[in-house]
């Protein structure tokens, strides 16, 4: 994009200026198709009774939102995703990291381990969560019968409401995991050289040349993959949907399925346009709070 | 350093955007069903939730009924039972392009009708193919009326019942003379013949209830012994629900003596439970009569019954296979008229039905000498006399999100054995607050039947 301003002349004819519009018109029809007018019509919607069936739609004002407010149903979904993003996004970072020093420093053959960790991610999510349903079978399922090696009690993974959400994180961590692997091992191979060679000159062993230098230059990678973690941990919807379809209760129901269910099983689209909106107001603040600490960083 | 990281999540970012291309081709598949049949005049669109055993059956008689030279043809959509197929349902409804005919659940009814979603049966015109108020049990027939209207029209009632294992069974003395369970007529009398029963099961638990996540199999045990002491349940649209607490909690508790571990495994889900009867581990099973094909097909031996009167009131909580006409914007009179033949058809051929363990509502059918024959359902056809369905209001009955917040505000107390009246004041509270929110296929609240 730089690139492109810079090569503009400022005062460029009418002519070029149309063609560059006519470049950028199909992004920008679908942009206005399918990002703005939904987001309008959504905000519109929260403050009708729409109902999915064509009913209603008259105006009732702030009522969808104080109905959220005060849902107890809501807030546990908001926190069920929340906590789910806390959970998940720490050993997604951390893993990540472990296994891109891991493949950069030693392991022989990089490419297979760069292939083997980032092929989960190309699958879809109906196909993780029918791995992960059998994965997790309390009866045949691979992770009992390994934990039953060990003499570990069967755990109802799916069934049991104390351990499913953790459930939901480890296919998760499996699944998405290699994302993070390859921005990591991206970054660890722009590090340059030479301060590694000028450290080893100077006496620092192994790990004083991980503390000094590694992570510190891994900083700004670490800061985008918890910014890209975050968000995407936030949209939880489709493996803990798939995972739990006939089991799901209160403390697993993520708020997006909240919006789904209340829009589309419920009927309500205006309550759900509502919710959608709350949960928006929640990224915005995330989102404007990450991007503080990234610029302050940036400013020392 | 920042540019670097910019360039590496844009590579990221494409190759991510390459895996959801990916993605979203191999999904891409799913196709828009319900097409007008505007080829085949006489061809009528009928919409199904019946899948697996039921499903097989439907199709058997869809094929008897349009094979014999009839003078419609159906094509029939099948699919997925739930939540999602109702939300099909209400936009085909809604988009003015629905089929023909389709399966409700009766319970649904209430929730669906107020939206214009439904076009109601004419009575007489049924009444000349043969079916009439009278052809049905009262509290079925009833159950398809919303005001002085019918519509729906009831091909079964599937009750909770108990399947037992005539084996384990008489082994522990507990069978009578003609090979019925013993009768019990208060919950002490039915912990003492689970304890009998539990000597003769190896050291399993001898009833098998399984109801970990799933609402709907907790709301229907809870239900039948609620309703067995005579109470009902009234939920007013925009006012308080009318539960009786003591009962409820009184029907709760019994559960919790169930579910001690010794006489049942405390914690279980759907699956795990009817394996261990199917695999003749345990001697009873809580269940509904549509599982009867798959206890047949695991070859135990086993019979059914109705749920023992422990409160006092025969009752069990049941739902029913019902026939709707979604709206049709433009009735095309010639395919509606090829409909009710239709429906009247499956109705009178719905003996075969029963195979799938469903208690066919049609009386003629379960009032003739074939069905006597028929074992283990003739053994609960009595049920039928005795259903409870779903309190009506727009937001209960099978597959509703009603039951998921029974399940919700129940299954703790079932879990630890512990704080019944909390757990009834939960369900209450999460009732309330359903019943303050408008029908939102009529939100305005303007419909009249």
């Amino acid at each position: 994009m730089t690139t492109m301003s810079t090569a503009a002349p400022a005062a460029a004819p009418s002519r070029e200026r149309l063609v560059s519009w006519a470049f950028l018109a199909p992004f920008l029809i679908a942009f206005a198709l399918f990002l703005v007018w939904p987001l309008v019509h959504g905000l519109y919607l929260s403050v009708t009774n729409q109902s999915l069936t064509g009913a209603g739609g008259s105006w009732v004002g702030l009522d969808n939102y104080r109905e959220a407010l005060t849902d107890p149903t809501m807030w546990r979904a908001l926190r069920t995703t929340v906590w789910f993003t806390i959970v998940s996004t720490i050993p997604l970072v951390i893993l990540a990291l472990v296994m891109a020093l891991l493949v950069h420093r030693g392991l022989p053959g990089q490419w297979l381990w760069r292939l083997s960790f980032f092929m989960p991610f190309l699958l879809a999510s109906t196909v993780i969560s029918q791995i992960w349903v059998w994965i997790f079978n309390p009866d045949i399922g691979a992770a009992n019968s390994v934990l039953g090696t060990f003499g570990i009690e069967p755990i109802a993974w799916l069934q049991d409401p104390a351990v499913n959400l953790y459930a939901i994180v480890i296919a998760t961590v499996w699944w998405t995991v290699g994302f993070n692997f390859l921005l990591y091992l991206a970054a660890l191979q722009n590090i340059p050289d030479q301060l590694y060679e000028a450290a080893a000159i100077d006496g620092a062993g192994p790990w004083r040349r991980l503390t000094s230098i590694t992570l510190p230059q891994l900083w700004p990678a670490t800061i985008l993959i918890v910014m890209l973690q975050v968000l995407a941990s936030l949209k939880l919807f489709d493996q803990a949907y798939q995972m739990l379809i006939g089991v799901s209760t209160d403390t697993t129901r993520p708020i997006v399925q909240y919006i789904y269910e209340s829009g589309f099983v419920g009927y309500r689209f205006g309550y759900s346009a509502a919710i959608s909106y709350v949960f928006f107001a929640l990224i915005v603040i995330v989102g404007v709070f990450q991007m503080t600490a990234m610029n302050r960083r940036r400013s020392l | 350093m920042a540019r670097r990281s910019t360039m590496l999540s844009r590579r990221g970012l494409l190759t991510g955007a390459a895996a959801i291309g990916g993605a979203a081709a191999l999904s891409g598949g799913l196709s828009a069903c319900g097409a007008a049949s505007a080829a085949n005049p006489d061809q009528i669109q009928f919409w199904t939730l019946l899948s697996g055993g039921d499903g097989g059956t439907m199709a058997d008689m869809v094929a008897k009924a349009t094979g014999s030279g009839a003078a419609y043809d159906v094509k029939t959509t099948t699919l997925v039972w739930g939540e999602p197929y109702y939300t099909k349902l209400a936009m085909a409804a809604t988009g003015g392009r629905p089929p023909e005919l389709a399966i409700m659940h009766a319970s649904r009814v209430p929730g669906y009708a107020p939206g214009g979603l439904l076009d109601s049966w004419d009575v007489a015109r049924l009444a000349e193919l043969g079916v009439s108020q009278d052809d049905f049990p009262e509290e079925i027939w009833q159950k398809g009326m919303i005001g002085d209207k019918v519509f729906a029209v009831a091909l079964d009632a599937h009750p909770t019942v108990l399947m037992f294992n005539p084996e384990i069974c008489d082994k522990a003395g507990v069978l009578d003379s003609d090979g019925k369970l013993r009768r019990t007529e208060s919950p002490e009398e039915f912990l003492d013949l689970l304890g009998q029963v539990g000597g003769q099961t190896k050291g399993s638990p001898p009833l098998s209830y399984g109801y970990l996540g799933d609402g709907s199999q907790m709301f229907r045990l809870f239900y039948t012994f609620y309703t067995q002491h005579g109470a009902s349940m009234t939920f007013p649209e925009g006012g308080k629900a009318e539960i009786d607490d003591d009962i409820a909690v009184e029907s709760l508790e019994l559960m919790q003596r169930l579910l001690d571990g010794k006489l049942a495994v405390q914690r279980n889900d759907y699956a795990a439970a009817l394996a261990e009867f199917a695999t003749g581990r345990s001697g009873l099973l809580f269940t509904g009569v549509w599982e009867l094909r798959s206890v047949k097909e695991a070859g135990v031996p086993f019979d059914m019954t109705a749920i023992p009167t422990l409160f006092g009131t025969p009752a069990a909580y049941a739902d029913s296979h019902a026939f709707v006409l979604p709206h049709q914007n433009e009735v095309d009179e010639h395919r509606r008229d090829l409909t009710y033949r239709f429906v009247a058809d499956l109705l009178k051929g719905s003996y075969d039905w029963a195979t799938a363990g469903h208690v066919p509502a049609y009386l003629p059918v379960t009032q003739s000498p074939e069905y006597a024959k028929l074992t283990p359902q003739s053994h609960y056809a009595e049920v039928a006399q005795q259903v409870n369905y779903d309190p009506a209001a727009w937001f209960t009955g099978s597959a509703s999100n009603f039951h998921s917040n029974f399940g919700n505000a129940i299954q703790p107390a079932l879990m630890t054995g512990k704080d019944a009246p909390g757990a009834i004041d939960a369900f209450r509270a999460r009732v309330d607050r359903l019943l303050k929110t408008q029908n939102p296929v009529d939100p305005d609240g303007t419909w009249k039947p």
